[in-house]
């Protein structure tokens, strides 16, 4: 353990192209400062598989309930998208543990060029999912400009669900697969676009030179929530695209 | 690893053994990244492969469990969480326990309420037909 000091610790830049890092004043040494922001986060992380794990379980009751209306909604969707989407998120994963890793031995031009790459996929992934949208929209099955209008006592049915083909006629609460999939889909579509936003932050940092193998804290938990978001749409692919 | 050296060496002030501790940081090789890209892009080929046949009810088993494989990649080796502390993981995977409870109660009041609606004896059909399909009267259009 350090012994008194309250001032601040400097960690020294590897060259001249990098800052070197004051550690926060709460810290007293630069591991207890690398170690509680990495402890905060997966705190949080933890927080975010709950608030996702909310959602699966829905999921899993309404599957176990209307399994048909399940498989049949399951078959509008568009599995070569969604098998794309999962590609380009699995490779901007890659970019980012490799941005990581850059961050970690020094390496700012190598560390640039992930973070870059990661945020075209993040960016591929967010066009992907617009077009799968555009095509709901289009069938009635999920009418956006209608998303907030209520139930509607005409028909019968919520407001956002218009289903002009007839394809879920043959099953019950066609919508509720629907309801299910833009709600996972559209949590996890803003879990991107934060992600983006994080990684575009530590981008301008790393022109900066402030990442390095003494201080490369924030590039590595923007790094971890960039993952949390391959983990989540690992299980929503098979559950949307391929209703087991 | 031989920039962990160099900051070793750079950290000559009193907090050289914080430094120390600092560089045990595990860098993972880019050849163990690629690996593990190349093992989930194929594992989400299985995951397509495997949804074409019909295995009945083990389908859901069959597809979480690889999702699961997936996931158990990424948090090891993408997320670092074999080479972080003690603490660490055990503060994300026990939100996985917590998860397991939620999941477990839903399932069992799911099961429950069948079991309770095939066991009973009394006229209460209508009330579970209720239950399961309230907008029965719209109909199929």
């Amino acid at each position: 353990m350090s012994h008194d000091d309250h001032h601040a610790v400097v960690i020294p830049a590897p060259g001249s192209e990098f800052v070197p890092h004051t550690v926060a004043h709460h810290f007293s040494t630069p591991v207890q400062e690398f170690q509680a922001g990495k402890l905060g986060f997966w705190l949080f992380l933890a927080t975010e598989i709950l608030l996702f794990g909310g959602l699966f379980a829905a999921y899993f009751y309404f599957h176990e309930l209307f399994p048909q209306t399940f498989r049949v909604g399951g078959e509008q969707l568009d599995w070569r998208l969604g098998a794309l989407n999962t590609s380009v998120l699995l490779l901007s994963s890659w970019t980012m543990a490799m941005g990581v890793r850059s961050a970690q031995t020094s390496q700012k031009t190598k560390t640039i060029v992930y973070l870059i790459l990661t945020v075209l996929g993040a960016v591929g992934f967010m066009v992907i999912k617009f077009i799968e949208y555009r095509a709901k929209n289009e069938h009635g099955l999920i009418c956006f400009g209608h998303l907030f209008d209520g139930y509607d006592m005409a028909s019968g049915q919520v407001s956002w669900f218009k289903d002009y083909h007839g394809v879920m006629a043959n099953v019950p609460h066609g919508h509720m697969f629907f309801a299910i999939y833009l709600t996972m889909t559209a949590i996890h579509g803003l879990h991107v676009i934060i992600g983006a936003i994080a990684i575009l932050y530590v981008l301008r940092g790393t022109a900066m030179g402030r990442y390095h193998a003494g201080y490369y804290l924030p590039v590595d938990l923007v790094g971890l929530y960039w993952h949390l978001v391959d983990l989540i749409w690992i299980f929503l692919f098979p559950l949307l695209y391929l209703v087991p | 690893m031989s920039d962990k050296t160099q900051s070793d060496h750079a950290q000559g002030d009193g907090h050289a053994h914080g430094e120390l501790d600092m560089g045990h940081t595990h860098v993972s090789s880019s050849a163990m990244f690629m690996t593990v890209l190349i093992a989930l892009l194929f594992l989400t080929f299985i995951t397509v492969a495997v949804a074409q046949f019909d295995f009945g009810s083990a389908n859901m088993l069959i597809a979480m469990g690889i999702a699961s494989v997936k996931a158990s990649l990424v948090i090891a080796f993408f997320m670092h969480l074999k080479w972080d502390t003690a603490v660490n993981k055990l503060m994300f995977l026990s939100s996985f326990l917590f998860l397991s409870l939620l999941f477990i109660f839903t399932l069992a009041d799911q099961f429950t309420r069948r079991l309770d609606h095939e066991l009973h004896t009394t006229p209460s059909e209508p009330v579970d037909g209720a239950w399961v399909q309230p907008a029965k009267s719209d109909g199929p259009h």
